[in-house]
């Protein structure tokens, strides 16, 4: 009889400890899932020619999870950001992606800045079901391709070449009284869809091309086509091309004594300080038109500069740099409005999401792209001076 | 025609930097009978040191260009020892390797120690020389005259120096050379040491013009210089010059009549071409190797 009390004792010893084991387990998965961040891929090129504009998004990225996690995070989880370097080549950022996607199980994709990479990337998210928001690509078929037009997980927080082709052409022709153009633009998806949404316009403007050529990426020598273009009755260059490469184009039209002859119209950063000092004799009159600059007059843009350059030691941030960081805290928005991270609520999120941005409201149109304002810009007495600011709404049944 | 004088101009300065990079690399293969594929790296390095003198320790750009030259010397001087001289009568593989090797080497070093951005050349003499209704930077005058000299002393310390005579001598018949006392290896390195002087000296003189420096940049070069040996003639230096210029002529034309895209066609469609019908290039009598 004695023994079955302690019998009795040490089943409820038993069982106690089994009740605290699973009530440990529990308890510490949900601790550990409260504080399991939440990861974001970026994917940028990070290594070869185009490696400055993989640099600016990075730090534009990693500024916003910063400030992201410094208040207090999201759904109460910090974000983290996962790089992956695409080198400006698509087969490299399809290999980025489907290493985020296989094995870092990543669902969210910021990325990429090159539109040839962004392009290859679309189909491999959508066989994955991972939403890819992009931040830097302005091909205006990325979008063309998104939301009705087909690709359900491709979002695009970033002006398009069909609105920037307009405002640019429509300026140089309107206001400038400039209507033969010679094209010198980058070799990729991003320069030749620029320069096909130019075309588009020329007729309806009564302007003409004299004549089109195109950049690879690492070109030094543009001597032979500015020879031509000299020869050639163009009044005006029309590029899209490279950050990099535009102060080695200003300075061998300035040695061509091309220099206030031929302004550059379009876009390629010709308005930061350094490519304005490589040459500004030809930037001078210059026109851009651009997605962001630092001079852009908001509250919010103001701060986001003076605290990239608190970060930064300095470093004045470009338009990547920018759109970097917004995105991030643009998605963190929707899944604090999704109130979840899974993607597929995110996407939803996404769609309707009306997000106080530092260059205005952010509202996504049915083939997922951002109604955005863009800045034409004149350089004038080598500073850069914001003429318009536009936000035109694509008719996508054109092209 | 003046439109037609100032396009074959641009492809003289263009062809002369061709030239300097490759009459060291058609010299290194004459001594070595191997392929240099970091030949592109050291213009990178010749670039980045210039750059590095002006940009970081304030020196003029007539002092970054010997400085430069030097860095790049005492880059070839230890690599020649340590590498490049065992590859004496290694299979042709060995070579390949090993300077493919290098080449890397060199070119992540450079990322490492600056970053994997562009860097902009800050000095040279951009100044432009106008004349005849034609514009030109006065370091594009410099560069073709640079380039005459050169080749003018190379073809004078092939003839005429002890040198000279024995590059041709090793070029010729490694063997023999050994036999009669020629210290080979002191000959492959000296050879080296030249031809990655040449090619920083381009790279220095160039810089200013291209604007724009970084890591990779070499690697470019690397592959138009194929083109103009195999046109010159594998190991002959005088060939290499005409090889040069009449490539950058005709990648000048290229350029202005069909479109800048189509520019690099030029090279490899040349290439194909003398391979084919011409082997032994377009300025010597018969094959040397």
């Amino acid at each position: 009889m004695a023994q079955q009390p302690a019998r009795q004792f040490a089943h409820r010893r038993s069982r106690s400890a089994l009740i605290i084991g699973v009530a440990m387990t529990v308890l510490s998965a949900a601790l550990s899932a409260a504080e399991a961040p939440i990861k974001v891929g970026v994917i940028a090129p990070l290594s070869g020619v185009n490696s400055r504009y993989g640099a600016f998004a990075t730090k534009g990225a990693q500024l916003a999870a910063k400030q992201i996690n410094a208040a207090g995070g999201v759904l109460g989880r910090p974000v983290e950001v996962v790089l992956g370097d695409s080198q400006c080549v698509p087969a490299e950022g399809v290999s980025a992606a489907q290493r985020m996607i296989n094995f870092e199980h990543i669902g969210m994709i910021i990325g990429d800045a090159c539109s040839s990479v962004t392009m290859a990337m679309q189909p491999v998210v959508e066989d994955a079901g991972v939403l890819l928001l992009n931040a830097a690509s302005s091909n205006p078929q990325i979008t063309y391709k998104a939301g009705v037009g087909g690709y359900q997980w491709t979002f695009r927080n970033y002006p398009t070449d069909e609105s920037r082709a307009a405002i640019a052409l429509q300026y140089a022709v309107q206001k400038r009284g400039l209507t033969r153009f010679a094209v010198l633009a980058v070799d990729s998806d991003y320069g030749r869809g620029a320069i096909d949404f130019t075309r588009k316009y020329l007729k309806t403007l009564g302007a003409t091309f004299t004549s089109e050529d195109y950049y690879k990426e690492t070109e030094t020598d543009f001597r032979p086509v500015l020879t031509k273009i000299k020869y050639s009755d163009a009044q005006a260059i029309i590029t899209y091309g490279q950050a990099d490469t535009t102060p080695i184009i200003a300075r061998q039209m300035n040695e061509s004594a091309l220099g206030g002859k031929l302004p550059l119209i379009g876009n390629g950063e010709f308005t930061s300080p350094s490519t304005i000092a490589a040459a500004p004799k030809v930037l001078n009159g210059s026109v851009e038109v651009t997605a962001w600059l630092p001079e852009w007059q908001s509250a919010g843009s103001l701060q986001f500069v003076k605290d990239y350059q608190q970060a930064y030691g300095g470093e004045m941030p470009n338009v990547h740099a920018f759109f970097h960081w917004q995105t991030l805290h643009l998605l963190a928005e929707a899944m604090r409005e999704a109130h979840s991270d899974e993607p597929a609520k995110v996407r939803d999120a996404l769609a309707i999401i009306r997000y106080p941005s530092a260059m205005g409201e952010v509202v996504f149109d049915d083939h997922h792209q951002a109604v955005l304002p863009m800045a034409l810009v004149e350089i004038e007495n080598s500073k850069p001076v914001i003429k318009a600011t536009m936000a035109p709404k694509i008719e996508y049944a054109a092209h | 025609m003046q439109y037609f004088i100032e396009q074959v101009l641009n492809g003289l300065i263009t062809g002369s930097i061709y030239a300097l990079i490759a009459a060291g690399m058609t010299m290194i293969f004459g001594v070595l009978r191997a392929i240099n594929f970091a030949h592109g790296e050291y213009y990178m390095i010749g670039t980045f040191a210039a750059w590095y003198a002006i940009s970081q320790l304030g020196t003029g750009y007539a002092t970054s260009i010997i400085l430069g030259v030097l860095v790049a010397a005492a880059i070839a001087a230890f690599l020649g020892r340590f590498i490049m001289q065992r590859l004496i009568g290694a299979p042709f593989q060995s070579g390949v390797l090993a300077t493919l090797g290098l080449s890397l080497i060199l070119q992540n070093s450079v990322i490492f120690a600056f970053g994997g951005g562009y860097k902009v050349f800050p000095g040279g003499w951009l100044d432009p020389i106008e004349f005849a209704g034609m514009s030109l930077a006065t370091q594009r005058v410099a560069l073709i005259g640079v380039t005459l000299v050169v080749f003018g002393l190379l073809e004078w310390m092939v003839r005429r120096t002890h040198m000279g005579k024995s590059m041709r001598a090793v070029s010729q018949n490694i063997e023999c050379c050994q036999v009669i006392g020629i210290d080979v290896e002191k000959v492959v390195r000296n050879t080296f040491i030249l031809g990655t002087v040449l090619a920083a000296l381009s790279g220095v003189l160039t810089g200013p013009i291209n604007v724009s420096l970084y890591g990779g940049m070499g690697e470019a070069v690397t592959l138009k210089t194929f083109a103009v040996i195999v046109m010159g003639g594998m190991g002959n230096v005088r060939g290499t010059l005409f090889a040069g210029w009449l490539l950058g002529i005709v990648e000048s034309f290229v350029a202005a009549y069909w479109g800048l895209q189509y520019r690099d066609a030029v090279g490899f469609g040349a290439l194909i071409l003398i391979l084919m019908y011409r082997p032994s290039g377009l300025f010597s009598a018969q094959a040397r190797y």
